[in-house]
């Protein structure tokens, strides 16, 4: 018993476990410029933040007199913090994401996990030594905000216990989406699918599971208890809570059935069972790499692999069905060349697919029990969903184009070839279009579907059809221009969902922010008419519905930020989106073609 | 067929090649010999149209690789240093997607890349998937590629590297096949020995400049390098020095273990008068063999800067 305690104490020893592999982790991050340019864009996002905030809650109190506006610093100080705090809730999560998506794989990658492992470092170290030193990298950024915060409760009306609350379950979500992103690095090659898959994961957990079941318990007296027990592991929730609690402490109450320290336990626990698996397979990654087996390479494609080869050893002649000619332009032919869907031998692919599938009948089927179909905002969920996944896939897909062909070191040959750049170009457009449908299919079927059973009027095709296309143009043209500039596709990736991020919502944001300030609502109301997101909520919202879906297209009224519009100005407004975006994609892809033979190798 | 002049590339402000002036002749192969960071791939990548010289030009079957890029593309099948490969191809389609990429009409393509196949013995591995293949079958699939339009040259970034002894065997052969069909080849390797074997002529580069071009002989010519000759004898070995240190033409006699090397002055040889002079003499001889220059000699000489 004495020994068992005695080792179980010297693996947890925090030198042990973090052991060399730490050490090299800090010192090699240390040397990246790359962790400094972030550590100086997250201190100015959260500065810029944090001043319009200031700004916007000092401008409400400048309209009253000076004791009002002295009893309405505690307010100010309040929201302040809260912005500081969901600001570093969320940019964390992303942060530990992207810095551990990369941690396993590119071991792989290189060849030194095989060699880790003939030393006398195990398992444990290694997840923990990566885990560790990013987590201290977070920590960093964490801490720099904390004079702020300290600052800003000199206003008062903001307890400790909210900075407290706030910090921890900030690190814990963050520790539990790290660890997730290592969990999936041992398995998945690129940086990019890693982040895909951590983020669907959380999403999953975090929104549709809660979702799902919220729905099938509407109206239950289960309901409440049921959303207790959901916040313990949502740390969104737990979040809330604590913010309302700031905010009016009465209003919290009935949900608040667990302190968050009860959240944050049970998040460390969980992120101890995703480690626990790490430590697991880490191993037997290991093991596959040495013995010339990629970690990444399922073993039944591998089966499938060594099959097909065995065959066509035995009987050269005799498998030739499996041979497809190249019936068009080559790259077109390559592009079109696998399946729609990625992986349909992928007993996983078909498994996620009945899932997905499945779970949407069912929503429909809750909506139909719960007479909502005919409600504009039904509809309105929908498409939104569609289009920021079909959003998200575009902008991966697209970034991924001609850094993947870099990384498998195809590009250069193909550049060696005669193929007009022009041909390539066009290829590579047909092929991120043709990997995109089937979840534009989604929107459209929908749309469709709904539009014939009478829900929907029939404009909302139309419109849809225009934001559709103007969307994957500009994310295209985006996405190629940082597939030809850059070399490895995690960065293509990361810098085509950056500027998405920054069009969409961060500009939106500070606009709106600024706007407050200068009660000038003009530009924020022109700028935000051009979000994708914001197109589909007005032109579904406005033709979706009992009444819309019948009205004649004269009388549809459509709800733009600021205004209402006729059906024939929300046409204007479209058209002109299409304009400029579809410009500024095709601007970016002829940038693109003239980078080809840039950066080649 | 293939020429550079004052071919200069710097990458930032680093010197990649120097004024580098190559002139390789239709139907020749040209050994490109460097350490490495000399600017051997350098050199291949721009005469492929994947790198824009800084200055100079570089001209294939007389067309400029910097304005005439496509043309040049058309006539020239470049292999690199490394196998880009396309996930889930068959070598079939791997090699019909090129044939298509250089514009080969749809129905020649069948045709010709069962030829390729053929050539390279890959006809059994047609339906094989490009990424399950063992490294020397990927190398022998990357010279399929470059044959696969019928280029007038070849230009083959390390072709053997990494292979094992029977693949390199295999590589060598095939470009010796490629030799007769008249191609031009330029190709660079780490194993010297192997373009002694098949080269017509030889370019040494070193920091980006041009250290040697010529065929071996000038090599020997440049350098001064006196023929030697090894002789093993059955008894007598002191007789046998003796009367070999008599001979005019001999400079230098040494005993080495069980064998006598024999040096003769510069472009002096002579096999048959060593064996006339010891049979004269009364010694049994069991062999007398010729000492080649090896490339790899040369190299290292020429590389460490022995030779102005």
């Amino acid at each position: 018993m004495v020994g068992a305690i005695s080792s179980l104490c010297k693996t947890l020893n925090p030198a042990q476990l973090t052991g060399p592999i730490f050490s090299k982790e800090l010192r090699v991050s240390s040397r990246r410029r790359r962790n400094y340019a972030l550590r100086f864009i997250y201190l100015a996002f959260l500065t810029g933040f944090v001043v319009v905030s200031w700004l916007a809650a000092m401008q409400i109190s400048a309209q009253a007199g000076t004791a009002l506006q002295v009893a309405r610093m505690s307010l100010v100080g309040m929201t302040v913090i809260t912005a500081v705090i969901w600001f570093q809730f969320i940019a964390t999560q992303l942060i530990a994401i992207i810095m551990l998506s990369t941690s396993i794989s590119d071991e792989i990658h290189h060849q030194t996990l095989g060699i880790l492992m003939t030393t006398p470092i195990n398992s444990l170290q290694i997840v923990m030594g990566k885990l560790l030193s990013k987590l201290f990298q977070l920590i960093l950024l964490l801490t720099i905000s904390l004079p702020l915060l300290a600052i800003v409760r000199v206003f008062g009306g903001v307890p400790w216990s909210y900075v407290i609350s706030g910090l921890c379950i900030t690190l814990t979500a963050a520790v539990f989406a790290g660890s997730l992103s290592l969990y999936f690095s041992t398995s998945s090659r690129r940086a990019y699918v890693v982040i895909l898959k951590t983020a669907f994961s959380l999403a999953i957990l975090y929104a549709f599971i809660p979702a799902i079941l919220l729905a099938i318990l509407q109206g239950h007296p289960l309901q409440i208890r049921f959303l207790s027990y959901l916040a313990l592991l949502n740390p969104f929730g737990v979040m809330q809570v604590e913010t309302m609690s700031m905010f009016s402490p009465l209003a919290a109450q009935p949900i608040s059935f667990f302190p968050w320290h009860w959240h944050c336990l049970a998040v460390l626990v969980a992120t101890a069972l995703v480690l626990g698996r790490c430590v697991q397979v880490i191993r037997r990654v290991a093991l596959r790499v040495a013995a010339g087996q990629l970690s990444w390479d399922s073993k039944r494609r591998q089966r499938r692999r060594q099959k097909n080869s065995t065959k066509a050893d035995r009987h050269p002649d005799k498998s030739k069905g499996v041979i497809t000619r190249v019936d068009r332009p080559p790259v077109v032919w390559k592009e079109f060349r696998g399946p729609l869907i990625e992986g349909p031998g992928s007993r996983n692919s078909i498994i996620g697919l009945i899932i997905t599938l499945t779970a949407l009948l069912i929503t429909y089927a809750v909506c139909a029990h719960e007479n909502c179909l005919d409600k504009d905002g039904t509809h309105t969920s929908y498409v939104l969903l569609f289009l920021l996944l079909a959003l998200v896939v575009n902008l991966v897909l697209s970034a991924a184009s001609i850094t993947s062909e870099k990384e498998t070191r195809s590009w250069a040959i193909l550049l060696a070839t005669p193929i007009d750049d022009w041909h390539i170009l066009l290829g590579k457009v047909l092929g991120v279009f043709r990997r995109c449908l089937p979840i534009w299919l989604l929107l459209a079927g929908h749309v469709l579907f709904f539009v014939l059973a009478g829900y929907i009027n029939p404009v909302a095709v139309f419109h849809l059809t225009l934001l559709v296309a103007w969307t994957a143009v500009f994310i295209c043209g985006c996405g190629l221009y940082f597939s030809a500039r850059l070399r490895r596709t995690t960065a293509a990736v990361v810098a085509n969902i950056a500027v998405a991020l920054v069009l969409w919502a961060v500009v939106p944001l500070l606009l709106g922010l600024v706007s407050q300030v200068s009660r000038d609502d003009d530009i924020l109301e022109a700028y935000v008419s051009a979000n994708p997101l914001v197109q589909a909520v007005v032109v579904t919202f406005g033709a979706a519905g009992e009444y819309n879906a019948h009205a004649p297209l004269s009388s549809l009224r459509y709800k733009w930020p600021g205004y209402t519009a006729s059906m024939g100005r929300t046409t204007g407004v479209l058209l002109t989106s299409v304009c400029i975006y579809v410009l500024a994609g095709l601007f970016l892809a002829w940038r693109a073609k003239r980078r080809f033979r840039r950066n080649i190798f | 067929m293939i020429q550079t002049k004052g071919l200069t590339k710097y990458y930032g402000s680093l010197p990649a090649l120097v004024d580098l002036d190559i002139s390789i002749e239709k139907g020749d192969i040209f050994g490109f010999i460097g350490p490495n960071g000399a600017g051997k791939t350098t050199t291949m990548r721009i005469l492929a149209t994947l790198l824009e010289p800084t200055r100079g030009t570089a001209f294939v079957d007389g067309l400029d690789v910097t304005k005439q890029g496509k043309e040049v593309r058309r006539r020239v099948g470049y292999m690199p240093d490394f196998m880009g490969v396309y996930d889930d191809l068959k070598v079939f389609e791997y090699l019909e997607f090129f044939a298509a990429a250089f514009g080969i009409e749809r129905k020649r393509r069948s045709t010709i890349v069962e030829g390729v196949l053929e050539l390279t013995d890959l006809k059994s591995k047609r339906n094989a998937d490009v990424d399950s293949l063992s490294r020397g079958m990927q190398q022998r699939l990357g010279v399929a590629r470059v044959l696969i339009h019928d280029p007038k040259a070849l230009i083959l970034d390390e072709p053997a590297s990494g292979l094992d002894p029977r693949a390199r065997i295999e590589i060598r052969e095939l470009l010796r096949e490629l030799k007769r069909m008249g191609k031009t080849i330029m190709i660079s390797s780490h194993i010297l020995s192997e373009l002694e074997e098949i080269c017509d002529h030889v370019g040494i580069v070193e920091h980006g400049r041009l250290v040697f071009s010529g065929t071996l002989e000038e090599i020997v010519a440049r350098l001064g390098i006196q023929s030697k000759v090894r002789v093993k004898v059955m008894n007598n070995q002191r007789q046998a020095v003796e009367l070999l240190s008599a001979l005019p033409q001999v400079r230098q006699v040494d005993t080495q273990d069980d064998y006598i090397a024999v040096t003769f002055h510069d472009g002096q040889t002579g096999d048959g008068i060593i064996a006339r002079t010891l049979v004269n003499g009364g010694v049994d001889i069991i062999c007398i063999q010729p000492e080649r220059l090896k490339l790899d000699d040369a190299f290292l000489q020429l590389t460490k800067g022995i030779v102005h």
